[in-house]
């Protein structure tokens, strides 16, 4: 909101204080100052009168003689381009080294003709030109006739003289968006007074009417309305506009003005009706109306059923708490008005406001909530106003509607606890002191105090309220620095915890980044997903279509995330990413890995390690064994669930404990072109599994005590016969002998003839319990030898 | 001068004029070989008188013993000035690269994260965890934020439908923890994790981000506890010696609420672009548990007190960093990845 620093002081004492003082005083106790900033600016200025103006011919100019002091030769040439220039004119003038919004008056020639100084408009010295008419803004301003000339407080005349705070509202504390509960806040702060206009008991006047007010919801629980058969329309006193301007709003007419000043003292917004437009004597608020109804500014709103409408005469006028009716708006013509002020329920409002998009400054206030008694506070001080300032009589009695009464809080704490809760040791006469200051009324027995609570604190509650208000005001700097002293508690990561980390280690040893991509995706994700975590969820009201969806698998994303990398040359692609997918009633976590390119590089050293299907694979398993899963828990067979993604003969499921983990693979070349990638590998491996199951125990198996022997072959086999048929059969044919198998070449070509290949194969043999003898082995290798041909008709190389 | 004599010196001489090893190996064979000088001197013996054979052998053996010393002594020589030799002709360019080898990278938001867990595992801190699809119920109403209360609309939610939601903050971890509790303490603990909120993505907001909230509930937890609690954690993230300064703010889930600066670790507090000259650092919102949320989650408020507060990482690695994008994170650019992969 925007603080007039010199409305404020019209109730506390602020002298001592300056802007900035204050702002600070004021953001360490909660209300957080974000701005200060001058309602003008301007040095060197003085109110002239221009004694003779003569056209300078040819141009827009005019030279004036300005009379800027009380002797007659404080008269300066001026040179002035403004339309409104004149003889007679009181005006601003800027002198010789003023300092303005736009910079520093220079006094130099113009088109050679001598010019001393400037004469102003208002919008010059920084005044919004949102609250100057056209024609201020079109020209000099043309100050009133017995301006004094001479005068250099010219903000201090103009009533400019003001600074504004701008001050950010916590939505707790919306009471101090009214003058009057922001000065007690500031009194509080500054320990001073506090002194509110007398304005108390000022509606209890009035003749016995006829008006009659009611609700047909719960909604508007209470409602004061007021009769005023005569007022007088015409200008608000200055000071009155300074302050609206000083607020941000416009001045209007001092009737309409009138109520908005009220509004911005009390917090209660107001609303006046032209008494003789209104078409009966009565005012229902209604909340079941359906209906497109034209609001002041012209424009048409469809009113639906849990709208607040106010209806006179069983036909709407407004919409409650947010914009009134045209018919009864108040005019120059207007002589006689109806006040009303109305507790309307916060959220209603904010809904309507909302939906039809008039967010104005009344719905505003309502939407925060509002005080029991500002309603009778704005209507007291509306009669107080009116009578002075527009002539206002022929009062009627004050209408209510509902139970207006009010039974302030009482809220008990403690000392101990206070101190107990903020780890605090004030003593009782400084909590005392905070809560005298803020106005709570505290009574002390013992420990105890009790407060009572003014109306307008309509957040303090609990003890723990009161405990907030007492650190705030005395000041956190109080606070010592303590650690929790209590049980001990034992802090560890979880199974999953260690499996992510444990992800993390071993995939950013092996080159590859952790990557963390968006959540919401497109349709498109969603209808190409990889093995989709069920059906998507949407959300209900997305940004745009891009973010339309939770995803149900990553694939996309990541492609997506290697698609922006290849287009900007960051390298090969080496990526992972661990996150969470959902669809509908469930929930899955994931392990995404990308590679497109060498995993290591070097060309120097002659060191090449692609990031293909075997390195996947290779990267994959190393993972599963490093969390304790391998060997017959683990299986990689054909990829039969998804070719649309993968490669269909480069790629693989791969299953634990008969449980489907995932798939990784080259990705479908076809696939890989829609994300422009060349020859991207892609694994995507379920995680909850690996979260909750046990790895294979830890167990030592005592080291060999007898030598090993390797032996070497190579055998030619069909192309067909994969590498683990070959093993297996070496495997049981070599029983429990064979301690390892290795392939380390594969061939093919035309030394060993189409369809055909060529794998050497290192045997390692060896027994547990005695040094194996040439003769045992070769026994046993012969037997591997006819396995292979017999079952595989793969032959010895020649 | 006798035969023995002259083999031995003919020998000792081929072995010191050996210029390498294989020299040196000519030298043995034809010296100490089968069919070498001295084993022909050793076939000489037979012919001799039975009486001399003894004092010629042993003639012999001296002179074998004696070459063979010499032939050990000279091949250690040139054993060692051949592997000098090898030494200088081994000489690398030391100056060329080492081979290359490529460190992948945590994400930086993670780094943060696991910075944090660490902290906090060792004050005994365990890791909570919780669904990022929620319900309005542990968002919203056990975090003392009923229907229509003004604080929604300080964070614009993505609805699923009115009673889910993508979570707009990691509260409703510490909610369902509470929750799971059922009123027994203590608790202690950390929940970081993604969030959402409507807002459209530019340099400073990111409809996704990363939050950290921690939460201790127990007996006599108080307000001072936080405020070292959370001093400890700026030590850890932003260097020995910052201070922490409280301000009061408002959140619906603590009373009082705190808003959390600490004291720039730039300028260390005497005022620098990055804390836009105040010396401090807004960064994080904190505060004492509410009492309501304590009851509604079935703890006695009069016998137990906690604090919570919240982190949001990408402000501490945008400003750790000096990141001045916050779509970086998400983007991952691997120029941007790699900045990350060191000890810090």
């Amino acid at each position: 909101m925007r603080l007039s620093y010199k409305w404020l002081s019209e109730y506390v004492d602020l002298s001592g204080i300056t802007p900035s003082e204050l702002a600070d005083r004021m953001t360490t106790a909660g209300l957080e100052v974000e701005g200060i900033e001058p309602m003008a600016k301007g040095t060197h200025l003085v109110i002239g009168e221009v004694l003779s103006s003569e056209d300078v011919p040819g141009t827009h100019l005019h030279i004036t003689q300005t009379k800027v002091g009380p002797n007659d030769d404080d008269v300066l040439q001026i040179v002035c381009g403004a339309p409104n220039c004149r003889a007679g004119l009181k005006v601003i003038v800027a002198l010789d080294g003023a300092e303005l919004p736009d910079g520093t008056i220079h006094v130099r020639p113009l088109r050679g003709i001598d010019s001393n100084g400037m004469l102003c408009a208002l919008y010059e010295l920084g005044v919004d030109k949102k609250y100057l008419t056209e024609y201020q803004c079109s020209g000099i301003e043309e100050l009133p006739a017995d301006a004094p000339v001479g005068e250099t407080d010219v903000l201090g005349y103009l009533g400019y003289d003001d600074t504004i705070l701008d001050v950010s509202l916590t939505p707790n504390r919306a009471d101090c968006s009214s003058m009057w509960n922001m000065a007690k806040e500031v009194g509080a702060i500054l320990h001073r007074e506090v002194k509110w206009p007398d304005y108390a008991g000022k509606a209890e006047i009035g003749e016995e009417g006829t008006f009659k007010v009611s609700s047909a919801t719960e909604k508007c629980p209470v409602f004061y309305g007021k009769a005023v058969n005569h007022v007088k329309v015409g200008p608000s006193p200055k000071w009155m506009v300074n302050y609206l301007h000083a607020a941000g709003m416009n001045s209007i007419n001092n009737v309409v003005d009138i109520s908005n000043f009220v509004m911005l003292e009390t917090g209660q917004p107001l609303h006046y009706y032209n008494l003789a437009k209104l078409p009966a004597r009565e005012i229902t608020v209604r909340d079941d109306i359906e209906m497109t109804m034209t609001a002041l500014d012209g424009v048409e709103f469809e009113i639906r059923k849990g709208d607040l409408v106010i209806t006179t005469g069983g036909e709407p006028t407004g919409i409650a708490g947010i914009m009134g009716g045209e018919e009864s708006m108040i005019d120059e013509t207007t002589d006689s008005i109806f006040i009303e002020a109305a507790s309307f329920d916060a959220a209603s409002v904010r809904r309507s406001s909302i939906r039809l998009n008039l967010i104005t400054e009344a719905a505003q206030r309502f939407s925060k909530g509002l005080e029991p008694l500002a309603m009778a506070k704005a209507v007291d001080r509306s009669v107080q106003l009116l009578t002075e300032y527009a002539d206002a009589s022929g009062f009627e009695k004050t209408v209510i509607y509902g139970d207006p009464s009010f039974e302030p809080k009482t809220v008990k704490e403690t000392l101990s606890h206070c101190n107990d809760l903020l780890g605090t040791e004030f003593t009782m006469d400084q909590v005392k002191e905070v809560l005298t200051w803020l106005d709570f009324n505290p009574e002390v027995n013992g420990d105890e105090i009790t407060c009572t609570i003014p109306s307008y604190r309509t957040d303090i509650e609990r003890p723990a309220d009161i405990d907030e208000e007492v650190i705030r005001l005395i000041g956190f700097d109080s606070l010592k620095s303590t650690l929790p002293f209590m049980e001990a508690t034992v802090g560890r990561l979880t199974p999953a915890q260690r499996v992510r980390r444990t992800i993390c280690e071993l995939m950013t040893g092996a080159s590859l980044n952790e990557i963390i991509t968006y959540t919401l995706v497109p349709q498109e994700y969603i209808d190409e997903a990889f093995c989709a975590c069920g059906d998507a969820i949407a959300l209900a009201m997305p940004m745009s279509d891009a973010k339309k969806y939770i995803r149900t698998s990553l694939i996309n994303s990541v492609l997506e995330c290697a698609q922006y990398n290849t287009a900007h040359q960051t390298g090969a692609c080496r990526f992972f990413e661990i996150s969470k997918v959902y669809g509908k009633g469930c929930e899955e976590e994931r392990l995404a890995v990308l590679f497109d390119g060498n995993l290591q590089e070097d060309r120097l050293h002659g060191i090449e390690e692609p990031g293909d299907f075997y390195a996947m694979k290779g990267l994959i398993l190393s993972l599963l064994k490093k969390l304790g899963f391998s060997g017959g828990r683990i299986l990689i067979k054909e990829n039969t669930s998804d070719t649309v993604h993968f490669h269909p003969y480069r790629s693989a499921e791969i299953w634990m404990d008969r449980k489907f983990l995932g798939v990784f693979g080259d990705i479908h070349p076809a696939y890989a072109k829609k994300f422009d990638l060349k020859k991207p590998v892609y694994a995507e491996i379920k995680l909850d599994q690996l979260f909750e199951t046990k790895g294979t125990r830890m167990k030592f198996v005592p080291l060999d005590r007898y030598p090993a022997v390797s032996r070497d072959i190579a055998v030619v086999a069909d192309t067909e016969v994969s590498a683990k048929q070959l093993m297996e059969t070496i495997s049981r044919a070599g029983s429990r002998l064979i301690r390892n198998i290795e392939i380390f070449d594969i061939y093919e070509g035309e030394r060993i003839g189409e369809g055909k290949k060529s794998v050497a194969l290192r045997i390692t043999y060896q027994a547990s319990d005695h040094t194996l003898k040439d003769e045992e082995i070769t026994k046993v290798h012969n037997q591997i030898l006819d396995a292979l041909k017999n079952k595989l008709k793969a032959e010895l190389r020649a | 001068m006798d035969r023995i004599t002259e083999v031995q010196n003919e020998a000792l001489a081929a072995i010191e004029s050996a210029a390498d090893l294989e020299a040196l190996q000519q030298a043995r064979i034809k010296y100490l070989g089968k069919k070498g000088s001295i084993q022909a001197l050793m076939s000489e013996m037979k012919s001799l008188p039975k009486e001399e054979k003894p004092a010629f052998g042993q003639r012999v053996n001296v002179c074998k013993q004696t070459v063979t010393e010499a032939l050990e002594k000279a091949a250690e020589k040139l054993e060692a000035k051949a592997l000098e030799e090898q030494l200088v002709k081994d000489r690398l360019d030391i100056t060329l690269p080492g081979v290359k080898k490529e460190a992948g990278t945590i994400h930086p938001l993670h780094m943060i994260q696991q910075e944090i867990e660490d902290l906090f595992i060792g004050m005994g801190y365990k890791i909570a965890e919780g669904p990022e699809v929620e319900e309005d119920y542990y968002n919203f109403e056990l975090a003392n934020i009923p229907k229509d209360h003004p604080a929604r609309e300080m964070q614009d939610t993505f609805y699923i439908d009115p009673n889910t939601l993508l979570r707009t903050h990691t509260t409703a971890m510490q909610m369902r923890e509470l929750e799971k509790a059922k009123g027994k303490t203590p608790i202690k603990l950390i929940c970081p994790g993604k969030v959402y909120r409507r807002d459209d993505d530019d340099a400073t907001h990111s409809h996704q981000f990363t939050q950290c909230e921690g939460l201790v509930v127990g007996e006599h937890i108080t307000l001072a506890d936080l405020k070292g609690t959370l001093e400890f954690m700026a030590n850890r993230m932003f260097g020995e010696g910052r201070q922490v300064r409280f301000r009061p703010s408002y959140f619906p889930f603590t009373e009082p609420s705190v808003e959390v600066d600490v004291s720039c670790p730039f300028c260390n507090g005497k005022g620098c672009g990055v804390c836009k000259g105040s010396g401090w650092i807004e960064i994080l919102g904190a505060g004492m548990v509410h009492p309501h949320v304590l009851e509604m989650n079935g703890f006695d408020s009069e016998k137990c007190t906690g604090f919570a507060f919240g982190i949001g990482l990408e402000r501490v690695a945008m400003l750790k960093y000096g990141i001045d994008d916050i779509r970086n994170f998400y983007i991952n650019d691997q120029r941007f990845l790699k900045t990350f992969d060191r000890f810090d």
